[in-house]
């Protein structure tokens, strides 16, 4: 398991603008730089929010993390909640 | 001296950032419970305020979290959040209370870990912008761990809030109190949104009583109980056709 390390990277592009940004030029090569599952990998660079939330991901996490996407309330509850 | 003021207050981003989703009527309930404290706040000739508020992973992450942190910073900065809708602000700290907060806590068996750098995110700029827009009183900050499993006993909490009165009956300076946070609620999470009344007004009506042995005697299993409660909730269930359970997803951080 490698949660920590996904949840670090999430947290590191919520919080480090140098990250963010590096993460907006290519989440792929930033992922890179952690130590993630290929699951994780995947999910991540594919912006897969309810995989990410599967996988552990705190939602004080997940959602600032959304919103640097402009991610609409009603569509994030709905793919954390599979609906 | 005797506590000045005190308070306890949601610090919900959306009452700034997105004040104009809410009913009129209800942003007006909300405005006008804040201006109301902020006149007591004025009145009550405060000097200094300790704030209690939740780590939003805005401070800390994994690689190393505490329960309580004390800031001893001589200033603050915030908030964070571009979105948030209140102005960057600087706001004194109070190095010396947050010292004497310390010293205490550590005579008194209980060992806060402190800081002389933090952060203010919503958590604690959106209470501050309706208490107190001008930001010109001290605050010491107390940020807790509501993040990360395991958190502290009800029963610490409210030793830890003995020290604190301890500390602010003794001072020469008037001391005012603002805690701030929610009570049965999970941002971000699956039941984002839904709260457990009952548990609340349970809650509250036991702190109005004073009943201090209650409140420390609240355990993880009652907690708990509030939040499988929530997970079950029948809105929820609506939405989603189905229960809403957490379907294998492991917190255990």
């Amino acid at each position: 398991m490698s949660l920590y390390a996904l949840q670090k990277l999430i947290r590191d592009v919520n919080r480090k603008p140098a990250c963010r940004d590096a993460y907006f030029q290519s989440a792929e090569k930033f992922a890179e730089t952690y130590d993630l599952g290929d699951d994780e990998r995947v999910a991540l660079v594919s912006m897969n929010v309810g995989a990410l939330y599967a996988m552990g991901v705190h939602g004080l996490l997940l959602r600032p993390f959304t919103l640097l996407r402009n991610m609409p309330e009603p569509d994030y509850l709905k793919a954390i909640r599979g609906e | 001296m005797p506590i000045s003021f005190a308070c306890a207050v949601s610090h919900a981003p959306g009452m700034t950032a997105w004040a104009n989703a809410a009913a009129a009527a209800q942003k007006d309930r909300i405005y006008g419970g804040f201006e109301r404290l902020r006149g007591e706040l004025d009145s009550s000739g405060t000097e200094i305020l300790v704030l209690l508020t939740s780590e939003h992973w805005a401070n800390f992450f994994l690689d190393h979290m505490g329960a309580f942190c004390i800031g001893r910073a001589a200033a603050y900065r915030g908030p964070i959040e571009p979105w948030l809708q209140i102005d960057k602000a600087e706001v004194k700290g109070d190095p010396a209370l947050a010292a004497e907060l310390l010293e205490t806590s550590y005579d008194e068996g209980i060992e806060p870990s402190f800081a002389y750098e933090l952060e203010f995110d919503h958590g604690t700029m959106v209470p501050l912008h309706f208490l107190m827009p001008r930001m010109d009183r001290p605050v010491v900050p107390i940020f807790f761990n509501t993040l990360a499993e395991p958190q502290p006993t009800a029963r610490r909490c409210l030793a830890f809030g003995q020290v604190i009165g301890q500390v602010a009956a003794r001072s020469p300076h008037r001391i005012g109190l603002i805690a701030t946070g929610g009570l049965s609620h999970d941002p971000g999470e699956r039941n984002h949104g839904v709260i457990d009344t009952d548990f609340d007004q349970q809650f509250m009506s036991v702190m109005a009583s004073g009943n201090t042995e209650r409140l420390g005697r609240y355990s993880r299993a009652e907690l708990a109980a509030s939040r499988r409660r929530r997970l079950r909730a029948p809105e929820l269930g609506r939405a989603r056709g189905r229960a809403c359970r957490p379907q294998g997803r492991d917190r255990r951080l």
